[in-house]
């Protein structure tokens, strides 16, 4: 196969992030993180809200609508991944990434079982009402959703 | 090892307030956080879109410095944009560094992760550290562009560039503590 190799140019990022001027690393992470901090509120109800969606979300009534549905669980558990993930909310990201992996594996023009969307959301309702030193109860709600991935992923089909 | 947990130094300094960023994601908010972590770098975004669409509409007449796009979006996904931009011999643009982010990469679209031509894709959860780190990386990060079938990007080989995650100076300093911590135990080797 015929490969074409390009010369880089210096990118002008490459040739600014040298320049005079600028600020430490130290206080740019420390006005990142703060800014960041500010959002908090508004990224816990975001959480909320995804979690919610995924709990009243109707189970696909015929296999035409269910690339649908699970396109729409998708979203909402990236979404709660998207605002959990900077605030370090590790187990509600786990619980999420797990209903992404199982939504994924989903074959096309097969059933999907939708107990699996419900558990998670509920799963991630109850992570979120935890106390954080909760350690135990935390690790065991994961654990019973590896299970459920594990059990599901191992299946040759669904449900 | 730094406060950073990682591999920058917090006393380096850095100058990226001249950057033409553009930020694409479909959600308001995951937008809103990328652009704060970005404005505490002293990276102001120029440019934030919900779409590939919009993006490629700006693209194709204003250069852009960097640019740093979420992985899953709805009609065309973040692969697609960036797989067009390197195709698109659109200037300067079409090697512009890129910065991918993703919550979660489906198997059906490992392929296009690693074919679209992106500099990095950081998975989340990441701190901002690690994406400063990234921004960082991508910016000093001299790899040549290949052509190969319908691939055009950087090479995806870390031949001759550090592998990211390692800064020159750091693997030094752990190179020359192996290295003393080898001289110190020899002795004792030999005398048990």
């Amino acid at each position: 196969m015929t490969v074409i190799t390009h010369a880089r140019r210096k990118s002008n990022l490459a040739k600014m992030i040298d320049s005079a001027g600028g600020i430490s690393v130290g206080v740019a992470l420390e006005r990142a993180r703060a800014n960041i901090e500010a959002k908090r509120a508004e990224a816990l109800a975001v959480v909320d809200g995804q979690i919610s969606a995924l709990e009243h979300m109707a189970a696909p009534t015929s296999l035409q609508d269910t690339a649908a549905r699970l396109d729409e669980a998708y979203r909402a558990a990236n979404a709660v991944i998207d605002a959990a993930a900077p605030f370090d909310l590790i187990d509600l990201c786990r619980a999420a990434m797990g209903l992404c992996d199982l939504i994924d594996a989903a074959r096309p023009g097969q059933a999907f079982d939708w107990r699996i969307v419900t558990v998670h959301a509920r799963s991630m309702r109850l992570l979120q009402s935890l106390p954080v030193e909760a350690d135990e109860a935390r690790a065991q709600v994961l654990d019973s959703l590896r299970l459920v991935a594990d059990r599901k992923l191992a299946a040759p089909s669904q449900p | 090892m730094s406060a950073l947990g990682e591999t920058l130094r917090d006393s380096s300094v850095i100058n990226l307030t001249a950057a033409v960023t553009m930020v694409v994601d479909d959600s308001n908010f995951a937008l809103d956080l990328t652009t704060q972590a970005l404005l505490g770098f002293g990276i102001r975004t120029r440019y934030r879109c919900q779409s590939a669409a919009g993006a490629m509409e700006i693209l194709q007449d204003n250069p852009v410095d960097l640019l740093v796009v979420d992985c899953e979006m709805p009609d065309m996904n973040g692969y697609e944009l960036v797989r067009w931009l390197r195709g698109s011999r659109l200037g300067p643009n079409a090697f512009v560094p890129v910065v991918m982010t993703a919550a979660h990469v489906r198997r059906s679209r490992l392929s296009q992760a690693r074919d679209c031509g992106a500099s990095f894709v950081i998975s989340k959860p990441f701190s901002a550290a690690t994406l400063l780190e990234r921004i960082v990386w991508v910016a000093r990060d001299n790899r040549p562009f290949l052509e190969v079938g319908d691939y055009f990007g950087p090479d995806r080989r870390f031949r001759e560039t550090e592998p990211p995650g390692e800064e020159r100076r750091a693997s030094m300093i752990r190179r020359a503590e192996f290295e003393a911590e080898k001289s110190e135990t020899k002795p004792r080797e030999r005398q048990a």
